[in-house]
């Protein structure tokens, strides 16, 4: 009997200690929602909130959270992160979470950009401002701030329809639920690409085209085997739009011993990709350098900290998104790498050249590998 | 006990035996022809649907490697739900064994090691010690513990998925060892002609010794053996299926461009692919642990009533901690076909593979009550599942509409079992 009182009486301790400790760091939160816009104060209070989608993406550690700290850090603002692991709604409770603990501007990177609404909108209404960081969120008062997805798209098609302008082409595209798959689409079809295989009466005609569950390169491969025996082999080109599906597609055109032969896009610049590039494999990966995003996303929100409004904050124009919001957005112009241009990457320290030139034959070797 | 060895003579002398008694008499599995009766309706179905293109030596052979990493686990899957037990891990540790695999061979072995012709066989086995140790991990805890299967493997899967990101920082690991892409199949990772005959040769010899030896233990025994016919059709039906087989492995034929590129002639027959080599050893070495050795029996006599196995001095704990570490050692299996064929380490490679490969084993007939499931079911379940879904891709069917199908088959699948075994009763 006494041991359990003790133990209960211990455990309550602990759990009034644990308690105070983490109130302590929400404390900020209730003022924070009280001076929506004002307080000239420096950033050296300013907590910044990054709700990630799928942290488990390659690009997001590696590339897009050491820039945004950078900004935050040379502004000497906090950063604090959680990860959704693909889930909409617990996304929405960790954008609460991050709020409780005293966030001040919110950088929200959407698994599902019309889910997360009510989420943001709660959010906006308590005076902190939200930043849809690569990926639209409909929300009129949201700062978008994004690589030009439907360029990337357009970009995309380009390449391939230069090398390939005219044959079969398959669509390998992303996620549907996540609207980058169709910004991607259409901007393939601002490019010539025609917008479904029924309208597809000139030189380029459209004999697979399908969405892929996650992202999944796995899935990507087996979708191309089927396009393959679908239509005996008699491919030409694969618009895919990021590396690791395209990964995955080339995978299926070398059990053919079609790789080299059939054009193949991507994006991302994922190190296996531009190998692919360097190899002949892949004809174009578009380069996001996801550091200048996570910059621009990192000084944006210091701004916003500091009661800018968002659309007075440096570099954003208005820009109307499919659900017919006008938001104001940064846009970030991407560069497609092709066998010509792959020295940027090396310059830009993404790349090194040895692993960008992995395996590459000297013979066939572009310029940035000789 | 003298009479139970000859056919009881009523049924000898009448003239016209009935269906039912001629079935009988064959001493097959219902649910294993239920389900290879339904197979073989979705294929006639994909192939009207498809223009003729499903059932093509080229799109058969696709399938067989498509579904052998789901295969594979699923028949590990079975002896986990039979003995009333979950693994819900199994998708997380493909990813983690896969990445590390990846990883080994590319950065993490001595230089001296990398790039040898026996680097893959150093990084298969590391892979599924790797395997191995994590199946002992989480049976240990869960028979000797007595933590729920459930909880335990729902945090496998957690903290696998975890590390497999961490060990290479989210990162495509690619291209692979080239002796180890020959794991996940491709024309130049298949048996090519000779050997696939060969294989099948054996097959047939196996099969016949071991319906005649069957035959002989029954006699020795004093059970009552198959008619004389009965064991005969059974012999002619399993060789035409498997020279069937052989022959469609065969009549696919090299793509003429990697024909080129490898220097073989045209119609150069491609074989039984690797993965699909592996899997059905596997099948094999599994079918008769489950069937003809002391620890797959014991297995059953858990699933059927754990504290009478108990009682009877099974060695109960022991045996359900290595129905995991078998788990997780074909997970890595798995995972190593899989990279191989996608030619890379991925972060996502497993993902919700847990959920296919409990469809496969439920759908062949593995029931959750625990106590009843076959290895060929759950093959038949996995290449089911896939069939639908590599069908569906070239019938151009949108993939959240493939998902609802597949719901729904699998629901449909069970259900239907569960009505037959009520009305059995």
């Amino acid at each position: 009997m006494q041991m359990n009182r003790k133990l209960a009486g211990l455990v309550a301790a602990a759990a009034i200690v644990l308690t105070a400790c983490s109130n302590s760091g929400g404390s900020a939160a209730p003022s924070a929602a009280a001076a929506s816009g004002g307080g000239a104060g420096s950033a050296a209070g300013c907590k910044v909130g990054v709700s990630w989608n799928n942290y488990t993406e390659e690009r997001w550690a590696k590339w897009d959270e050491p820039a945004i700290k950078a900004a935050l850090a040379a502004a000497g603002a906090e950063y604090l992160s959680n990860d959704a692991k693909s889930s909409a709604a617990t996304q929405a409770t960790n954008i609460d979470q991050l709020i409780s603990q005293g966030a001040k501007v919110l950088i929200v990177l959407a698994q599902d950009g019309t889910a997360i609404k009510p989420a943001v909108k709660s959010a906006t209404d308590q005076g902190i401002p939200v930043i849809g960081y690569d990926r639209l969120i409909e929300d009129p008062k949201a700062l978008y701030i994004t690589f030009d997805n439907k360029g990337v798209g357009k970009m995309q098609a380009e390449a391939v329809m230069k090398a390939v302008p005219k044959g079969n082409y398959v669509i390998i595209k992303g996620n549907k639920a996540d609207a980058n798959a169709d910004f991607l689409r259409s901007g393939m079809t601002e490019a010539g690409i025609p917008a479904d295989a029924a309208s597809a009466t000139g030189d380029i005609k459209i004999v697979g085209e399908t969405y892929t569950n996650d992202w999944k390169p796995a899935l990507a491969q087996t979708e191309m085997e089927q396009f393959l025996t679908a239509n005996q082999n008699k491919v030409d080109a694969v618009l895919s739009e990021n590396d690791g599906m395209a990964g995955g597609v080339i995978a299926a055109l070398k059990a053919q011993g079609l790789n080299g032969k059939v054009a193949v896009s991507g994006q991302d610049g994922d190190k296996a990709a531009l190998n692919n590039v360097a190899l002949g494999n892949q004809t174009v990966d578009v380069w996001k350098d996801a550091r200048e995003l996570g910059k621009a996303a990192g000084e944006a929100a210091v701004q916003l900290c500091n009661g800018t409004t968002v659309d007075k904050v440096a570099g954003t124009a208005p820009f109307t998104t499919p659900g017919k919001n006008n938001v104001s957005s940064i846009i970030i112009a991407p560069h497609p790498m092709t066998k010509d241009t792959l020295q940027t990457v090396i310059d830009a320290g993404w790349i090194t050249k040895a692993d960008l030139c992995k395996d590459v034959p000297a013979a066939t070797a572009p310029a940035a590998c000789k | 006990m003298a009479e139970a060895s000859v056919v009881p003579e009523s049924v000898a002398n009448e003239p016209r035996r009935s269906a039912r008694s001629l079935y009988s008499a064959l001493e097959v599995d219902a649910r294993l022809l239920g389900l290879i009766g339904a197979l073989i309706i979705i294929w006639i179905g994909f192939n009207i649907m498809s223009g003729g293109l499903f059932l093509t030596p080229r799109n058969l052979w696709n399938l067989s490697v498509q579904s052998a990493s789901v295969g594979i686990m699923a028949t590990g899957m079975v002896l986990i739900i039979v003995s009333r037990n979950i693994d819900l891990s199994v998708g997380s540790v493909l990813t983690f064994t896969g990445m590390t695999m990846a990883m080994l061979q590319t950065q993490w072995l001595p230089s001296g090691l990398l790039g040898q012709p026996y680097t893959w066989i150093i990084v298969l086995a590391i892979g599924l010690a790797l395997g191995a140790a994590i199946g002992t991990l989480q049976g240990f805890i869960i028979a000797y513990l007595g933590v729920p299967s459930f909880i335990v493997t729902l945090g496998g899967l957690l903290i696998w998925a975890g590390l497999a990101f961490e060990e290479a920082s989210g990162q495509t690991i690619s291209p692979l060892d080239a002796n180890f892409q020959l794991l996940g199949g491709g024309p130049t990772g298949s048996l090519g002609e000779t050997l696939s005959w060969a294989v099948g040769i054996l097959a047939c010899i196996g099969i016949v010794y071991s319906l005649i030896a069957s035959r002989r233990r029954r006699r020795k025994y004093g059970f009552p053996v198959r008619p004389q016919w009965a064991e005969a059709t059974l012999m002619v039906v399993s060789i035409a299926a498997v020279l069937g087989a052989i022959w469609i492995a065969n009549s696919y034929y090299w793509p003429a461009a990697l024909a080129e590129q490898f220097g073989k002639g045209p119609n150069t027959p491609v074989g039984i692919a690797n993965p699909v080599l592996i899997a059905i050893g596997v099948a094999i070495v599994m079918t008769i642990l489950a069937t003809r050795r002391r620890f797959g029996r014991y297995v059953f006599a858990i699933g059927g009533n754990p504290e009478a196995a108990e009682l009877g001095g099974i060695a109960t704990r022991r045996t359900i901690m290595l129905t995991f570490v078998i788990m997780s050692t074909l997970a890595a299996v798995s995972a190593a076909i899989l990279s191989a064929r996608l030619n890379a380490g991925v972060t996502g490679l497993g993902a919700q593979a847990e959920l296919y490969v409990i469809a496969a084993a439920v759908i062949g007939g593995t029931s959750f009550a625990g106590g009843i499931g076959t290895i060929p079911g759950a093959i038949l379940g996995a290449v089911v599942m896939q069939s639908l879904q590599s069908g569906m891709v070239l019938l151009r069917v949108d993939s959240p509409i493939q998902d609802i199908v597949v719901g729904i088959v699998l629901v449909a699948a069970v259900g239907t079992d569960a009505a037959l075994r009520r009305r059995a009763r």
